[in-house]
């Protein structure tokens, strides 16, 4: 805790996300309007409405204060899943040792998959939908962390103070538990930031090219519309119809990075970090 | 060694195996797959997936209902687009990042450096099509220096092979930039990370007290055991890039395979998108294949395993 308010990148990173996470939480008192009622269309922003009107006339203040909620819940679901899978996967795998060989051969077979356009002909085939979204990426996403879990468990397994509790006669499900489980929580917290961080690049990207939820639009989908639009880029309109959301997946996405950097800085003091993907 | 290799390679056909069912098997489980034109026939699913396999072999992936044309044709047509973008983008990235990472390491702490890992930071937090939509706005609208859609000037005839070139390259350029700029940041922070690893150790420093000259050091024993690492990371993001071409593609109209793809979501084009998926998954695969076959090669550790 204490290293980590020493780590200014990683507050600034952590402020943002609580932030975004507030606006998600309160979007209906905070957000000026309904974001499927309709008014004029294409209005250019006024005191009325700050960020104007898109192409079916909805208030795009209100939409993008909304679209927090859908971007960080698919978001924080999915990779919640997924690393949660993955978790489970890493430790019976790194502690019982008859299925440590079948479930890596598993864990490779989904590393080496080429996951982006499996999610992507799945989301396509499946009704648009936000927990569809969860879904596919919860199956595709965990095999990194359960890798990562295991090596850690490995190391875990041997230590003078797991084989006494074993000589003890303790069970495995209370070594797991109690002994084993609250070491990796660091990991699995800087697992959680990094899955995140793909998964919302992921699903704004797919929500753009047209695979999100038409009834609980994220940032993706409000760039998905604007890009639509006819003369977004001749007019002023992208100004406020296209730069606010975009900047926010990117905000998201840098808070997501400074949060991992700093916690793996506290995990992990040596150098060697893992990349962000 | 033996065994892993086995393993290795029944793990890629499962994978093949794998991709070709699913591509048999989602128009006909998922609620919103039209199954017109897919499943005509009154057949068995067994018979139908023998079929299927049998038409994959010759190179029938179906007819595309928007382009008007087998599917083969149409990706055949857009395959070289894809590839231009894909090999000049990663060409760049990969040179450009190594030796901009080695130069951040040499330079630890200092402006040099900080600046380049803001930059590459920031660069690596847009999703690709926001930045190519940003560049659009600039440099195609605003300055209107670059072509804002398409890989080749319609309806002009350019006499020489030189002007068709120049015309070609001024259209990559934008979509280039972009896909470059987006995956640089992690080659560069990858070269950057092991090149400080390496530059504590014992032999660069024994190398520095020989007297041998600063980039000397770098070129000849650093970034020589930096590349491990790096030529890993080149193939795990390799399918971000292959895959990043839809987004980039899409919006700059480039008319490779990617914009296949969301051309065929947004027209539910299925046969096309199916078609599409297989070039993506392939060409992924292909490049994860490679990349472990020269790792293999450069490493002495893992031949005597």
């Amino acid at each position: 805790m204490k290293q980590y308010k020493n780590n200014k990148l990683g507050l600034v990173g952590l402020g943002l996300l609580i932030f975004f996470l507030l606006i998600a939480v309160f979007a209906p008192y905070i957000a000026p309007y309904d974001p499927h009622q309709r008014f004029e269309s294409t209005e250019h922003p006024n005191s009325e409405h700050l960020l104007g009107t898109n192409h079916v006339g909805q208030d795009i203040l209100s939409e993008l204060i909304y679209g927090t909620r859908v971007s960080l819940f698919i978001t924080l679901f999915a990779s919640i899943a997924a690393v949660g899978i993955g978790l489970l996967i890493g430790l019976v795998a790194g502690y019982f040792k008859r299925f440590d060989f079948y479930l890596m051969r598993l864990t490779d077979l989904f590393l080496t998959i080429p996951k982006l356009p499996i999610i992507i002909i799945i989301a396509a085939f499946m009704l648009p939908s936000v927990w569809n979204l969860v879904f596919v990426f919860a199956i595709f996403e965990w095999a990194i962390t359960a890798r990562i879990i295991r090596s850690e468990v490995l190391t875990l397994r041997h230590r003078n103070y797991v084989d006494a509790t074993r000589l003890f006669g303790a069970k495995d499900s209370h070594i797991l538990a109690w002994h084993i489980f609250p070491y990796v929580v660091p990991l699995v917290f800087v697992q959680l930031v990094l899955v995140s961080r793909y998964i919302i690049l992921a699903e704004s990207g797919l929500s753009f090219i047209g695979l999100g939820d038409p009834t609980a639009k994220s940032w993706g989908m409000m760039l998905h519309d604007a890009f639509a639009y006819p003369t977004i880029f001749i007019s002023d309109l992208w100004m406020w119809w296209m730069l606010p959301a975009g900047l926010c997946i990117v905000l998201t996405i840098l808070s997501f990075t400074f949060i991992g950097y700093a916690l793996e800085e506290i995990v992990n003091p040596s150098l060697k970090r893992s990349p962000w993907i | 060694m033996q065994t892993k290799i086995i393993t290795k390679i029944v793990g890629y056909i499962i994978i093949i195996f794998i991709i070709i069912s699913l591509n048999f098997f989602l128009p006909r489980m998922m609620p919103a797959g039209p199954l017109s034109g897919l499943t005509s026939s009154t057949q068995p699913v067994s018979e139908q997936y023998i079929m299927y396999i049998v038409d994959l072999m010759h190179g029938d992936l179906g007819w595309s209902t928007t382009k008007n044309a087998p599917v083969w044709d149409v990706l055949m047509r857009s395959i070289k687009w894809t590839l231009l973008l894909v090999g000049s983008s990663t060409a760049i990235y990969i040179t450009l990042g190594i030796l901009l990472g080695a130069v951040s390491a040499w330079k630890k702490g200092k402006k040099t450096d900080v600046g380049l890992l803001i930059l590459f930071i920031s660069l690596a937090s847009f999703p690709p099509f926001f930045l190519g939509m940003l560049f659009i706005i600039y440099f195609g609208w605003r300055l209107d220096i670059f072509p804002r859609f398409g890989a080749q000037t319609l309806y002009i005839d350019y006499s020489t092979a030189f002007g068709t070139l120049l015309d070609i390259l001024h259209h990559l350029f934008l979509p280039a930039l972009t896909l470059t700029l987006t995956s640089i940041g992690v080659i560069y922070l990858i070269t950057r990370n092991s090149m400080l690893n390496i530059l504590d150790e014992e032999y660069i420093r024994t190398a520095r007290a020989k007297g041998l000259g600063e980039w000397y050091i770098i070129r000849r024993h650093a970034l020589k055991n930096a590349m491990l690492p790096i030529i890993t990371l080149v193939a795990l993001i390799a399918g971000l890039v292959i895959t990043g071409t839809i987004f980039v593609e899409t919006v700059f109209a480039y008319p490779g395979v990617g914009l296949l793809v969301s051309d065929a979501i947004s027209a539910h084009d299925y046969p096309l998108l199916q078609g599409a998926f297989l070039f993506f998954a392939f060409a992924i695969l292909a490049v994860n294949f490679t990349a472990d076959r020269i790792y293999e090669l450069l490493d002495p550790r893992v031949k005597e395993d």
